[in-house]
């Protein structure tokens, strides 16, 4: 794991698969931390599912390779 | 543009305008409750059905062209730009193609109704016009995909016999005037065929490739199973049309054998990917879902009994109720249920933060009175065919309506809250 926390790399996967991976991340019982997910499509089947367990989302910086999203568990 | 997309901008968006699928879904759900409407309004001509222009016919068209239709034209241009990871190149031929659609529909089913050629004419042409902007713009999409070539030649496939069944659809109501048309009854069958197990069907088994899994949080199969569905499937369609242009009719029974093949590969990974759900509760959606999997059985089974001459009362008029209200709208609604307040979620979504909860979006009273409403119309309605009971088509119908009233309230709902805009974190 990195210092800013567990990256999952989604890219190359075919839908639903990156949706999958992360959610199976963030709900292991000792995940707390921040989770950076890097997907090559914007994610946006995943916001309302990260919504109903409880994690905010916050996307990174554009670039043209990746979509990056930054989890936390919402305070 | 969903706050996300602005942020991301560019190719990286592949969200629609929340205006252009929910236009069609609100639209669906309004013709669903009119065609549950005008066969109510029908009953007594229900059971004996066998084609020809009137109320039945009409209510028919609003079913598969109002609702079904109008349904899948949305769900595409949302999830086929997600699949083949490549955006629409345009947003105004999604509206133009419903602009055509919405008037062709009413048009086409008043004149049925009532027995109007030029008004049929009209709304035929203004729906196929409709529809072949909905085949460019999706052609366009699947030529330039990626990923998942599978689902893509499901969607190539769908494209394809919507062509055929729409040429077909339109030479029968030109051959009312010409009076050119020799086998009607055949060709009312191959149109209605390709229509349904075609363009729907092909849609709804490639399509669940991906969305079942998305549903029910499982990890996307290995592409060979789905390939043999397609492939058994393409051959059923083709055989079959075949049987009927050739007047050959031994070749009907390999159609089957194929259909049931297809239906085998099909119904065999989702059954994988039910297994391997990380979602406990798969909560109403999937009694719709799993039900009309049941129904899509049922239909197969029954035109088996039917070419090997069983005696069932009114079997054509039964086999069109089960496949059309029984597998395809069952499926529809129950993706509906779940779709609209997901999509619904994620155009509420902003750059950061918490997008609204999907329990936030969605109206459970409204779903629940539908889906009770819902199958006890579809079993009504189905023994009322087969006892030859028009009492019973009548309540079954009525049944219909209260519960496409539930789903149209359920779908203006969701509509109006996407309307309340994004959410400006």
């Amino acid at each position: 794991m990195a210092a800013d926390g567990l990256h999952v790399d989604t890219r190359g996967l075919p839908p639903p698969d990156p949706l999958v991976a992360v959610l199976w991340h963030i709900t292991q019982p000792e995940r707390n931390g921040p989770v950076i997910a890097h997907f090559d499509r914007d994610p946006v089947y995943l916001l309302p599912e990260l919504a109903e367990r409880g994690w905010s989302y916050e996307y990174g910086a554009p670039d043209s390779d990746e979509v990056r999203l930054t989890l936390r568990p919402a305070p | 543009m969903s706050m996300a997309g602005r942020f991301l901008g560019g190719a990286q968006d592949r969200l629609l305008p929340a205006a252009i699928p929910f236009r069609f879904f609100v639209t669906a759900a309004v013709f669903h409750l009119l065609a549950w409407m005008v066969l109510l309004l029908a009953a007594d001509e229900v059971a004996g059905f066998r084609g020809g222009t009137g109320p039945v016919l009409a209510a028919i068209h609003l079913l598969t062209l109002g609702t079904l239709a109008m349904t899948a034209i949305g769900a595409s241009l949302q999830l086929f730009p997600v699949v083949t990871r490549r955006a629409l190149t345009r947003n105004w031929p999604g509206h133009f193609s419903y602009a055509l659609m919405l008037p062709g529909v009413a048009l086409l089913s008043w004149g049925m109704a009532l027995h109007q050629t030029t008004a049929m004419q009209l709304g035929a042409g203004l729906t196929c016009c409709g529809l072949l902007v909905f085949v460019a713009l999706t052609a366009n999409n699947l030529r330039r995909a990626s990923s998942i070539p599978v689902v893509a030649a499901h969607g190539w496939l769908a494209l394809a016999t919507l062509f055929v069944a729409a040429l077909l659809g339109v030479l029968m109501i030109w051959g009312i005037e010409l009076n050119i048309l020799s086998n009607r009854s055949g060709l009312a069958i191959t149109h209605l065929t390709l229509a349904s197990y075609g363009f729907m069907g092909s849609l709804v088994l490639g399509l669940s490739l991906v969305l079942i899994p998305m549903f029910v949080l499982s990890r996307s199969l290995p592409p060979n199973p789905g390939w043999a569905q397609l492939g058994l499937t393409a051959l059923a369609l083709l055989v079959f049309s075949i049987s009927f242009v050739s007047e050959f009719p031994g070749l009907i029974w390999l159609a089957l054998i194929a259909g049931f093949g297809g239906t085998g590969f099909y119904l065999w990974q989702m059954a994988k990917i039910l297994r391997s759900s990380m979602r406990k509760r798969l909560g109403l959606p999937f009694v719709l879902i799993r039900a009309s999997w049941g129904f899509l059985i049922l239909t197969l089974l029954l035109v088996t009994a039917y070419l090997a001459g069983l005696a069932i009362p009114n079997a054509v008029s039964l086999i069109g109720f089960v496949l059309l209200a029984g597998w395809l709208l069952t499926f529809l609604c129950g993706v509906l249920h779940r779709i609209m307040p997901f999509l619904a979620s994620m155009h509420a979504a902003g750059k950061s933060g918490l997008p609204p909860l999907l329990s936030d979006l969605t109206a459970e009273g409204p779903l629940m009175l539908h889906a009770v409403c819902h199958f006890s119309a579809v079993t009504l309605c189905g023994i009322g065919i087969v006892a030859d009971q028009s009492l019973l088509i009548r309540i079954g119908s009525a049944l219909g309506v209260v519960g496409a009233a539930g789903f149209a309230t359920f779908a203006i709902i969701v509509a109006l809250k996407v309307r309340q805009g994004p959410r400006t974190s």
